[in-house]
């Protein structure tokens, strides 16, 4: 898709701030180093948003978002002022922790459909080293702009821009995954007025369910080991963004386990999509962990707790072979029909 | 039109109607744990249905530039419970696993007024049913979900069927009598929920 227009923006930290700062704003010319830079970005969005957003209704629940107004408005005038619009927006939620910032806006057309992505540099401190035949100069410079490994932000909408359109997109957001930090909500929740498209407990009951129907179709004990394993250590990422995908990297399950996870998604893309993980649904999905020994013992526990509950031994003679050993006082009984 | 209709016919048949009932399965495992749901189903707006819709004018002007795009109830999916106090408890499980652009709560204008009654939602489609699906120029992205009460069920099924056997204007008593069946509808929902209270603390303060 062809890049058309360009505009950038300094975005000061302006969130409850009585006066907001005002904010000029320019056009990049579609030449030089600067815009080759920018159309790689613009190029490379779809690689580099990987999080599925919605905009939220407003809070009388119509279908009307402050933020997506601002974005269509952009995209259909592809004008400064509009665009400036967007930037106050952002403004008005940046705190003095984000910073300084550069917005760039940039749109593309092809037909009728359009993109436009938003990218904000945050603004870093930085030397400048310039090197000649016999000597170096270092100068200190106050306002960098870097597209910074940890801070960097950007959102991608395409379609066309129909009075329907983009209420969808995607977005880089590296800072999220610091649950009940505020920078885990500036740019997704605060500035886009958005969340994941997949709600946490969406999310988190699909990959409760895979991990589910994975262990029922394994044979392999050990991939089955490794997904319980994972599944008692799980708690440690309540409320982080994560995907199927990446909680088996997280984890490191072999190829063997993956492969029975990516079979009970049955979707690629479910395996990779985003969302804020939450214990207390997986757990209504993931309550028990059972193991069942081939003399007939079944042990049962709280699916986190099985490991402090049960301690194992693998014993010498024979690998294969394990002890389990418990204490406590007896609660309760029960018989029943089948294996649970 | 006819074009629009072919159009429409073709996205019925090719995606609408299976990813409604993929929808149905999903939405039927998603509130599984709910008590008291009479049913859950999920239908694709039929091409004469959606034309009829698709051809509305307001003030002489066409409703929609766009049907296409525009209605965003080419699926719509219904949940029936028993009880008033059911629709608030499925309303936030459905908010837990379904992001919403619109959530409305319809109840009729005025206090001495009684008609349409219910909780609709404009839902994003889950991932987890548009998987497999692919093709982005006919694939809904939303679907309209109303939760509502058996009373509330009954009396739109019937509004809606009447509406559709009538191209004239209802006449005062008919519009009388639509509005009389509403508050019929309204009372015993109401009383319904009153008892089923009264007996749930009963039943809570027995088993103390």
């Amino acid at each position: 898709m062809e890049l058309k227009t360009i505009h950038c923006f300094l975005v000061h930290p302006a969130k409850r701030e009585e006066t907001q700062p005002d904010i000029g704003g320019t056009s990049v010319p579609k030449k030089g180093l600067l815009y080759s830079m920018l159309k790689g970005i613009f190029d490379k969005s779809e690689e580099d948003c990987r999080t599925d957003i919605s905009f939220n209704h407003n809070a009388t629940g119509k279908q009307q978002n402050d933020c997506r107004d601002l974005l269509l408005a952009y995209i259909n005038s592809h004008r400064v002022d509009d665009g400036r619009s967007i930037a106050l927006r952002l403004q008005a939620v940046t705190t003095h922790k984000s910073g300084l910032g550069l917005l760039f806006l940039m749109v593309g057309n092809d037909g009728d459909k359009s993109k436009l992505v938003l990218s904000r540099f945050p603004a870093d401190q930085g030397i400048l080293a310039e090197e000649s035949k016999d000597s170096l100069t270092v100068e200190f410079l106050e306002k960098v702009f870097m597209k910074s490994a940890t801070a960097y932000k950007s959102a991608l909408y395409e379609g066309k821009p129909t009075a329907n359109a983009f209420w969808t997109g995607r977005a880089t957001d590296k800072q999220i995954n610091n649950p009940g930090h505020e920078f885990a909500n500036y740019w997704i929740r605060d500035f886009l007025s958005s969340e994941l498209r997949t709600t946490s407990a969406a999310g988190s009951r699909r990959l409760a369910q895979a991990l589910r129907v994975a262990m029922q179709n394994l044979s392999e004990t050990e991939a089955k080991s490794e997904i319980a394993a994972a599944v008692t250590l799980i708690t440690g990422i309540d409320g982080k963004t994560t995907s199927v995908e990446a909680f088996c990297d997280h984890f490191g399950l072999s190829s063997k386990a993956i492969d029975a996870v990516r079979k009970a998604i049955k979707h690629d893309n479910l395996m990779s999509e985003n969302f804020q993980f939450d214990a207390v649904e997986f757990k209504r999905h993931i309550a028990f962990r059972s193991v069942e020994l081939s003399n007939g013992g079944i042990l049962t526990a709280d699916a986190s707790q099985f490991d402090n509950i049960f301690h194992r031994e693998d014993l010498k003679l024979d690998k294969k072979e394990v002890r389990f050993t418990t204490q406590g006082k007896i609660v309760d009984q029960r018989l029943r029909k089948g294996k649970i | 039109m006819n074009n629009l209709e072919e159009i429409y016919r073709q996205r019925h048949s090719q995606f609408l109607v299976p990813v409604a009932e993929k929808l149905e399965l999903h939405l039927k495992d998603c509130l599984s744990s709910l008590h008291r749901i009479d049913r859950i189903c999920s239908r694709a707006k039929s091409p004469a249905r959606f034309m009829q819709k698709a051809l509305k004018k307001v003030n002489q002007i066409p409703k929609y530039s766009d049907p296409l795009n525009q209605i965003l109830d080419q699926i719509g999916a219904r949940v029936v419970t028993f009880y008033t106090s059911d629709v608030e408890v499925i309303a936030k499980e459905i908010n837990r696993y379904f992001h919403s652009i619109e959530n409305k709560i319809l109840v009729p204008d005025g206090e001495s007024e009684f008609g349409y009654i219910g909780q609709h939602f404009i839902l994003l489609l889950p991932s987890d049913v548009l998987a497999g699906f692919n093709d982005d120029d006919n694939l809904p992205q939303f679907f309209e979900l109303q939760i509502k009460t058996l009373f509330q069920h009954a009396w739109s099924e019937a509004e809606h069927d009447l509406g559709y056997k009538t191209t004239s204007q209802l006449t005062s008593l008919q519009k009388r009598k639509i509005a009389f069946t509403a508050a019929q509808a309204w009372g015993a929902d109401n009383i319904f929920n009153d008892l089923y209270n009264e007996l749930e603390s009963d039943h809570a303060l027995n088993s103390q």
